[in-house]
């Protein structure tokens, strides 16, 4: 269960069963037992209320290629009765109009707006499935990898984007990818394996479940350095310099507690991909 | 960013949105259509096939001793076979909708699956029409015509005969999984229809299998309403016209209904077991 507002992350390998759960909450696949709820509504019972209140952005683009980039826009927006039907941008109301302009502009396809779709590239139609999925104001964003194919610019643009939305509309946003730095700050991770949620919690939770904290250190007397260490109870590896791990106290504590004058002093702060990886590690790697 | 927040819909009546819906759909599918040239020159020379060659072979070689002319006769059931054809082709579409996953842009929408299906029907009626007229220039050049008051009748009734295509090749399409087969689809839905139903061939002397598919055949209904329309007060009336046309009407009715269920639910479980 998530709340209102939440911006979560549902990651696992390949095959985890990822796209299988963002279709069965969108609506398009059927569930085989339990029951999911989305913004109060059954997705069973009341799909066509979740349709109303649910916006995705698929793995694969489902732009229609021989249409323009704002035929499709237009299309979305008329489908979900924000705008009645008009066979051209010109005759579109102006709210649509100035609407669909300013959010080219934000995302940076407004040349590209009248082209075909064949002819915008991997990032311009991400960015415009976006301008689509949200063009209805959706409760809840499902991203099924979002950014995959997207160099890091047009990735760098697409988040900032969203966050955007996130802060100014409130919208729940439901993220997939394996990109696990896309991740890093959201409110809420779950990891999924083989169909089953294998963990879940903040990131910073999954952090401290799964890894260690590590200092960096080295000083001109290793040997009396690596000494204290083993007086002090901590384990370390040695390569280029000195790596300690810990968890049950804190830096500062350890770093007082030496009398060695250090050279070098770093914290090194576990990513969500280490603790990712670490995870499927434990569990034996990828599902596929 | 302010206009980040947008607004709820706003149209608000649910039939509303789906007319709407059914509109939006069906318009993508003339703006292709337009955006086509391969599609605007087939819709085109189909009829100078079907109705200039096939028909035209069939009027100087088979069309002696009917008792009726057979030029009117051919005329209509090639008009009403191009609708039937062409919705069908059209229909067919859906398939490469499927593998370019625009399906699923159009199966999330808060809009009935009738709604989608209807839609995408109408959109294919709209090629549909124009094959029609294509036709009713070729049969001009033939020396084959009807009055204005005929054509306006049968482009009348022509939404009806569409929809009964496009129900009946949805329950096919709904199991079809790539263009090839979708191609070879369209063929087993059009050309039974175009032989059983009385198109070219007067079927009055049917009997056996033969008269059984041809009566299960919506073309079959749609073919003897607009005859019945066309031949109304003639005296031919009786050589061409098989049903009274209220019980033609109503088996269409039924037919398309039974064919829109059942199609309409193939299309949905097809883009739902992907």
């Amino acid at each position: 269960m998530s709340r209102r507002g939440i911006f979560f992350a549902f990651l696992g390998p390949n095959g985890a069963g990822k796209t299988t759960t963002i279709s069965i909450l969108t609506t398009t696949l059927s569930k085989t037992s339990g029951s999911v709820t989305i913004a109060g509504c059954d997705v069973e019972k009341e799909a066509q209320r979740v349709r109303e209140k649910v916006g995705i952005i698929f793995q694969q683009p489902s732009l229609d290629p021989s249409l323009s980039a704002e035929e499709n826009i237009r299309f979305h927006a008329c489908l979900y009765g924000m705008f009645s039907y008009r066979p051209s941008f010109r005759l579109m109301p102006a709210a649509y109009q100035n609407r669909v302009l300013e959010l080219a502009e934000i995302v940076g396809i407004r040349d590209a707006l009248f082209k075909p779709i064949k002819k915008l590239s991997g990032g311009m139609q991400r960015k415009l499935e976006i301008i689509r999925s949200l063009i209805h104001t959706p409760k809840v964003l499902f991203l099924d990898e979002p950014t995959q194919g997207l160099d890091a610019v047009s990735r760098r643009s697409l988040w900032e984007y969203i966050n955007n939305v996130r802060r100014q509309n409130g919208t729940t946003v439901f993220l997939t990818t394996h990109y696990i730095d896309e991740a890093e700050h959201v409110d809420k991770v779950c990891i999924i394996n083989q169909g089953k949620i294998a963990i879940s919690g903040t990131p910073e939770e999954m952090k401290a479940d799964l890894l260690k904290q590590e200092l960096v250190l080295d000083a001109q007397d290793r040997d009396g350095l690596i000494s204290e260490l083993a007086k002090l109870g901590l384990s370390c590896r040695i390569d280029s310099h000195i790596t300690v791990p810990f968890q049950d106290r804190s830096a500062q504590e350890i770093i007082a507690s030496l009398k060695t004058r250090l050279t070098v002093l770093k914290i090194q702060e576990p990513t969500l991909e280490d603790a990712y990886v670490e995870y499927l590690k434990r569990t034996g790697g990828a599902a596929a | 960013m302010s206009e980040l927040i947008l607004q709820q819909p706003k149209i608000k009546s649910k039939l509303l949105r789906e007319l709407n819906a059914i509109v939006t759909i069906a318009a993508r599918d003339i703006t292709l259509f337009f955006k086509s040239i391969g599609t605007i020159a087939m819709s085109l020379l189909m009829p100078l096939v079907m109705m200039g060659m096939l028909g035209g072979s069939l009027k100087q070689n088979m069309a002696g001793g009917l008792g009726f002319n057979y030029g009117e006769f051919m005329l209509v059931g090639m008009l009403v076979n191009m609708l039937f054809m062409t919705t069908t082709s059209g229909v067919a579409s859906l398939v490469e909708d499927h593998f370019t996953d625009f399906t699923q842009e159009m199966l999330i929408s808060p809009v009935s699956r009738y709604s989608i299906v209807i839609g995408k029907i109408m959109g294919s009626s709209f090629g549909a029409i124009i094959s029609m007229a294509g036709t009713l220039v070729v049969g001009l050049v033939m020396g084959i015509t009807l009055s204005v008051g005929q054509m306006l009748a049968i482009l009348a009734l022509s939404p009806l005969m569409c929809l009964s295509a496009g129900a009946l090749a949805m329950i096919v399409i709904g199991m079809v999984k790539n263009n090839k087969m979708a191609n070879m689809a369209v063929m087993l839905i059009t050309m039974p229809q175009m032989f059983l139903s009385g198109a070219i061939i007067p079927m009055n002397n049917s009997s056996g299998i033969l008269f059984v598919i041809s009566r299960i055949m919506p073309m079959t209904y749609c073919l003897d309403l607009v005859r019945a329309v066309v031949y109304a007060g003639t005296p031919e009336y009786d050589s061409v016209v098989l049903f009274n046309p209220a019980i033609t009407l109503t088996a269409i009715a039924a037919i398309m209904v039974v064919c829109l269920v059942i199609g309409t639910f193939f299309f949905a479980r097809s883009e739902k077991n992907r």
